[in-house]
């Protein structure tokens, strides 16, 4: 059980995941800065965001914390960024790496799911009116996670 | 005497208990009455007969004064005895009034009028009396106080003695000898008031004698011309006295030049004469007088109630007890003591339990205080060695110590010269003597002649004397303490680099250099001088001839661990090439005596060992049996060596031991010691330190007993202190990293140092086996409580703690009987421990759990995933993503067939219980039961499913190992401590560790009292050796590391288990946050919680505040014993 981001790190080096990047900071080998470019096909197309990733101490027993630092108009993403994924909170496993729950959340980004809202006002905008949600969202990401 | 006379005698006596009563009706015409009837004591009498009787043995006392005493006694049924009893209350007031008067026992003379009044009636009233000629030998002297005393009428007299007549004091006695007055042992044989008379000075008749106390401070006293007394008499009831009627008596006392001056040869007790007294035993003449004046003179002291001046601390002047008593050397018997107490009044027994119960309770800490001498240290000079010699650059504090060191070996040219040079002896008084003031002069004679002149007071003037009461010597100069031997105490705070320091002073004087320049001129002078040319330093020396004299070496004796490290730091050094350094240790050197007094180059430096020292010691006292002294032939003790050294020098504390016996009897001119803990269990710790130093007097075992131990048994413990610190003050030097230059920097600037605690949760196993154990122990302990024996059970609890305990740590320690333990050191393990038995008991159920066709499914299952034992030997923890697992033991397999390492499972299922949560299969998710896990066993060259077995699972250690593996990976070069007090918990982390780390990611060292010196070695040097790429793990017990050892390549140590002691665990930690640290310091503690381990925080906390049981007798030990347990299981 040595050096756990070591291998981490490794692995998202040697086996990287298109459309995703994490680095570790430089100081502390727990603290990632994540990118995750938004899936085609979706309103978030073209977008990249950009996301924070904190290994907690009881790391791999407790999930890791992942946060959206660019700004995201999405249902189970709220206003600071928190994410609303069952692996993240109650379907974490210790089997579960990072690249697994980045492409979790890519995923996420793919389908978003109004039924399970964190934000709630995103979440009703989407229910009832979802072409406007997704304008909104399309315009969002012109707006906030253009890529570099 | 009429009553007009009586009027200012009545004042003299009784103003201040009028004052007292002055809100009653005071009848003045009453209280003048003197001389009334005595009523016939047969008649029957009425309260107010005895009122009237009272009042007529004291004339003075109004009506409703003598009601009030008797309303005092009324329980006393007899009257007579009533009668008795109010007087005596009376007189004890007025004994009592008369001391609470400050300082010098002023009687009550004090307002003018009643002054005048004196003045116009006393000189009529008394005439002149006889201005008694001074002996020739008296120049001078000088009131210190007067008594009243009671005296006892042996003949009759025609008429009253007239109040103010002189009386004479004279001994009957003079022909007898001391001989029959005192027996061996210094004790009075017959009562001394049969010897002391007074006699009219008029008449020339003899009239009464003096009760015992006071003749028991007369008659040694009154042969001799230093101490002169006069009688008065003061009252007789002005009536014809018959005999055994009493009356009262001033007595005056004075101290005359005579005992100023240099005492002759049979007063002056000095340490030589007692050395041979306290060795035949037998007390002469001349002793026996000379002791008898002593003790007399105490008690005199204490009669007139004398109070020393205390220079240091003028407001403690009140509290201060003098408790001053005649130290009698050799046999100080318990009798002994209460002959001289019985002189001395009874000691205030609630004052000073009040004294003791202020003083600041952690008094190992007010000790260390006190021999922090901030100020003289802190102003030291500079010295820096010469480069030619020293190789290393010593730090301020460090060349200040060597200016230090050089004055106290007398080598002041070599010492950089201050400012002043000689006042670092600076006026120290020595502790034996008291300061004391002279009294006003209250003797009846100044008071009451006006004739009496003050020509005595010209020739003595001075507000203060100086009284050694012990000896019994007397000096006008404030007495000067000295200290004539070469060495000290170097007792520098660990860490500030005691070794260097004294490094330092050997090259800087490597040799006595005395010695070389004399012996010179004694070969130059050698024809035609007789051979009584003793060099100075011979003379200080014992028995040993010149040629016994090894001048130019220093022996170093130091702890067999520390041998190697002294041996370096002397290489770092060291420049100068003529100077070398030798070990004596095993066989290495063959003719010692001869290498060191006959060659022409000497080693400078000989370093031993404790063990060395003993062993030739012994081996010379075996080998002249008989002869009682040592045969110094060849080895250590044939030599008187220019210096010694003794590091830790604490080893020798106790002095019974053969180790510190043989320390006592090397010989050398100069002796130091090196202690950073000079004081470990309790004051007398210091006494060998003392002993050792020969510092007279010392090192007398009667002083140290009489004023330090004593005093501290009978908690008095300012006077123990002050009298340490005096003793030692002018001997040891003692900086702490905490103090401050002059400049206001800290002397060391250490790195932070950051200590943690880690709380660590049971795991189930442990849990189950913890509570079996501490029910054990509880209902062991409870029963022991009820019974009060608790502590005749001590070792049995001690073996149940000790359970307790290794739970904590690993429950394999349970089987291992670990001899490194302090608890159960030398004690017999009451049974071999058999842990298959409780484990299999507690965990019967649990394996049973996993019954043979679910194991068997699994085995299938798991085999059919994997058929081939390679595959086994390439598995993948999905946890740890760690790929294979090595080595294969450390394979666990759930139900459901996924593979784990045994810690990462292990730690899923302990954090998913500890939080609640569902323990369900990291990769299937399916539910897992934490009984049905399989392990990987190699059987021959085949591996075998089995079922996997946690009960040696220990959550300390995976606490440790989280720890560490999170250090590798910030940054893999690290060092790292690990601490334990237990040597085989060490081997358990040593195999757990291995297995754990790969021997790319971390190396590990283990170090205990089992390796040999040449390993020691070898290990810290490999440990030291920083390798980027690996973690450095040692492993260190206590025991084999607590001492020296330099461990400043590592910033980090994890302390697996508390100790008993915090200030061990304090020593431990500064192996590694020491001089030399670079990097900051963190230290983990792992702490199981609700467990011993936590109580055993609480016991360390109570440890730090109270002082570690310095200040504690047995009874009191005890007590805190019974109280730690009872902590530990509440």
């Amino acid at each position: 059980m040595a050096s756990l981001p070591k291998r981490i790190i490794k692995r998202l080096v040697s086996d990287p995941v298109p459309g995703i990047t994490a680095e570790p900071h430089e100081d502390n080998l727990r603290y990632f800065q994540v990118t995750i470019e938004g899936p085609q096909q979706s309103p978030y197309e073209n977008g990249v965001f950009h996301l924070e990733l904190f290994l907690p101490d009881d790391y791999p027993m407790e999930a890791p914390k992942v946060r959206f630092l660019t700004k995201i108009y999405h249902p189970n993403i709220d206003r600071l960024g928190r994410i609303c994924l069952d692996v993240l909170k109650t379907n974490w496993s210790p089997a579960l790496q990072i690249r697994t729950v980045l492409l979790s959340i890519q995923a996420l980004l793919a389908s978003p799911n109004p039924n399970d809202p964190l934000a709630n006002d995103v979440a009703e905008d989407w229910i009832q009116n979802e072409d406007g949600a997704i304008a909104t969202a399309r315009e969002w990401t012109k707006r906030y996670a253009k890529p570099n | 005497m009429n009553p007009q006379e009586s009027s200012p005698k009545k004042r003299f006596f009784f103003e201040d208990l009028e004052e007292d009563l002055s809100g009653k009706a005071l009848r003045n015409e009453e209280s003048l009455l003197f001389g009334g009837h005595r009523p016939a004591p047969e008649n029957p009498v009425s309260e107010k007969d005895e009122v009237s009787e009272i009042r007529d043995v004291i004339p003075d006392l109004s009506h409703s004064q003598a009601e009030m005493l008797l309303l005092k006694c009324e329980s006393c049924a007899d009257r007579s005895e009533r009668i008795s009893n109010a007087v005596s209350i009376y007189f004890e007031n007025q004994s009592q009034k008369e001391r609470s008067v400050p300082e010098a026992n002023m009687p009550l003379i004090t307002s003018p009028k009643v002054n005048s009044n004196f003045g116009v009636t006393k000189k009529k009233d008394y005439g002149t009396r006889l201005t008694k000629k001074p002996k020739p030998s008296v120049q001078w002297r000088r009131f210190i106080g007067s008594i009243q005393v009671s005296a006892l009428a042996t003949r009759p007299t025609v008429q009253p003695l007239k109040y103010g007549c002189e009386l004479q004091i004279v001994c009957a006695h003079s022909e007898e000898s001391a001989s029959r007055l005192f027996n061996g042992n210094g004790r009075k044989r017959t009562s001394m008031a049969n010897f002391v008379r007074l006699v009219d000075a008029e008449r020339n008749r003899e009239v009464g004698r003096v009760p015992e106390n006071v003749a028991r401070i007369v008659l040694p006293l009154i042969d001799f011309d230093d101490v002169e007394f006069e009688a008065t008499m003061i009252f007789c009831d002005n009536k014809r006295l018959s005999v055994g009627d009493s009356f009262v008596v001033q007595l005056d006392i004075f101290l005359t030049s005579v005992l100023f001056e240099k005492k002759p040869k049979s007063y002056n007790y000095d340490s030589r004469e007692k050395i041979s007294y306290s060795q035949s035993n037998v007390e002469s003449e001349d002793e026996a007088r000379s002791r008898a004046r002593r003790i007399a003179l105490l008690g005199l002291f204490d009669e007139v109630n004398m109070v020393s001046i205390d220079d240091s601390t003028s407001e403690d002047n009140e509290v201060f007890e003098d408790q001053t008593q005649v130290i009698d050397l050799g046999n100080y018997d318990d009798d002994n003591d209460n002959e001289t107490s019985s002189i001395t009044p009874e000691p205030k027994q609630e004052d000073q339990l009040t004294e003791s119960d202020t003083l600041n309770l952690n008094q190992l800490k007010s000790i260390y205080r006190a021999t922090l001498s901030t100020d003289s240290t802190r102003f030291l000079p500079e010295t820096t060695p010469s480069e030619d010699d020293f190789a290393l650059t010593l730090r301020k504090y460090q060349k200040q110590g060597l200016t230090w060191m050089l004055r106290k070996e007398r080598e002041f040219d070599l010492a950089a010269a201050g400012d002043s040079s000689n006042q670092f002896d600076e006026a120290k008084m020595n502790p034996l003597w008291k300061k004391f003031k002279w009294p006003k002069d209250l003797a009846w004679g100044a008071q009451r002649l006006l004739n009496n002149l003050q020509e005595q007071q010209n020739a003595c003037n001075g507000a203060f004397f100086y009284a050694n009461l012990h000896t019994g010597e007397f000096s006008k100069e404030k007495p000067i303490l000295k200290s004539v031997k070469r060495g000290g105490i170097l007792a520098d705070e660990m860490g500030l680099g005691k070794t260097i320091s004294v490094l330092s002073l050997i090259l800087t004087v490597p040799s006595d250099r005395e010695f070389i320049n004399q012996s010179q001129n004694f070969v130059a002078e050698a024809r035609n001088s007789d051979s009584s040319i003793i060099t100075s330093s011979l003379q200080s020396s014992t028995e040993m001839s010149k040629e016994d004299y090894a001048f130019a070496t220093t022996l170093i004796v130091v702890p067999m661990s520390l041998l190697s490290q002294w041996q370096q730091e002397f290489e770092k050094a060291n420049r100068n090439s003529n100077i070398k350094c030798e070990v004596y240790y095993g066989n290495s050197i063959t003719n010692l005596k001869t290498l060191l007094t006959k060659t022409t180059q000497p080693p400078s430096i000989l370093l031993t060992t404790y063990g060395t020292v003993q062993h030739e010691w012994s081996k010379e006292l075996g080998r002249s049996r008989g002869t009682r002294e040592l045969t110094r032939t060849n080895g250590l003790f044939s030599v008187e060596f220019f210096r010694i050294v003794i590091d830790e020098g604490h080893t020798i504390r106790n002095r019974s031991t053969r180790t510190s016996k043989a320390v006592m009897d090397l010989a050398a001119c100069r002796r130091w010691i090196l202690t950073g803990t000079p004081i470990i269990n309790k004051l007398d710790d210091l006494y060998s330190a003392v002993k050792f130093l020969r510092l007279e007097p010392w090192s007398q075992a009667g002083y140290w007993k009489s004023l330090v131990s004593d005093p501290f048994e009978v908690k008095q413990y300012k006077q123990a202190f002050d009298m340490v610190s005096t003793i030692l003050d002018p001997v040891i030097l003692r900086r702490t990293k905490l103090m401050r230059d002059a400049d206001g920097k800290k002397l060391v600037e250490l790195p932070n140092k950051e200590v943690l605690i880690e709380k660590v949760k049971f795991n189930r196993n442990e849990d189950e086996v913890y509570k079996f154990f501490l029910n054990r122990a509880e209902s062991s302990v409870m029963e022991g409580l009820a019974r009060g024996d608790l502590l005749r059970k001590y070792s049995t609890i001690l073996v149940h703690i000790l359970r307790l305990r290794q739970v904590c740590c690993h429950l394999d320690l349970l089987g291992s009987k670990d001899e490194n333990d302090a608890d159960l050191n030398g004690k017999q393990l009451c049974q071999p421990f058999d842990l298959k038995n409780v484990l299999s008991r507690n965990f019967k159920e649990s394996t049973r759990n996993f019954d043979e066709r679910s194991f068997q499914n699994a085995v299938v299952h798991i085999r059919h995933k994997y058929s081939d034992d390679s595959e086994l030997k390439s598995l993948e923890c999905s946890v740890c993503t760690a790929d294979p697992i090595e080595p294969i033991n450390q394979i666990v397999f759930t139900e459901c067939g996924h593979a784990f390492c045994q810690n990462c499972i292990m730690d899923f299922i302990n954090f998913q219980t500890s939080r609640k949560q569902d323990l369900k299969c990291p990769n299937c998710r399916t539910f897992i039961n934490p009984h049905h896990l399989l392990s990987v066993a190699e059987s021959g060259s085949k591996l075998d499913l089995k079922r996997f077995d946690d009960s040696s699972y220990s959550s300390k250690v995976q606490a440790l190992m989280k720890n560490l593996s999170r250090l590798q990976e910030a940054s893999s070069g690290e060092q790292v401590v690990v601490f334990s007090q237990f040597s085989s918990y060490l081997d358990i982390l040593e195999r757990e560790l291995g297995s754990n780390f790969g021997d790319k990611e971390a190396k590990i060292y283990k170090l205990d009292g089992r390796l040999s010196l040449k390993e020691r070695t070898t290990v810290l040097k490999n440990f030291a050796n920083k390798d980027p790429a690996r973690l450095k793990i040692l492993l260190l017990s206590l025991k084999a590391g607590g001492v020296g050892l330099n461990l400043t390549c590592a910033s980090r140590a994890y302390m697996m288990d508390p100790w008993w002691s915090p200030s061990l665990e304090d020593q431990a930690i500064d192996r590694v946050h020491r001089i030399g640290q670079q990097n900051d310091v963190k230290v983990i503690r792992f702490i199981m919680e609700n467990s011993i381990e936590e109580k055993m925080l609480r016991i360390q906390e109570r440890k730090r505040t109270l002082g570690e049981a310095v200040d504690a007798d047995e009874d009191e030990r005890k007590r805190r014993r019974v109280d730690e347990i009872r902590m530990l299981f509440e």
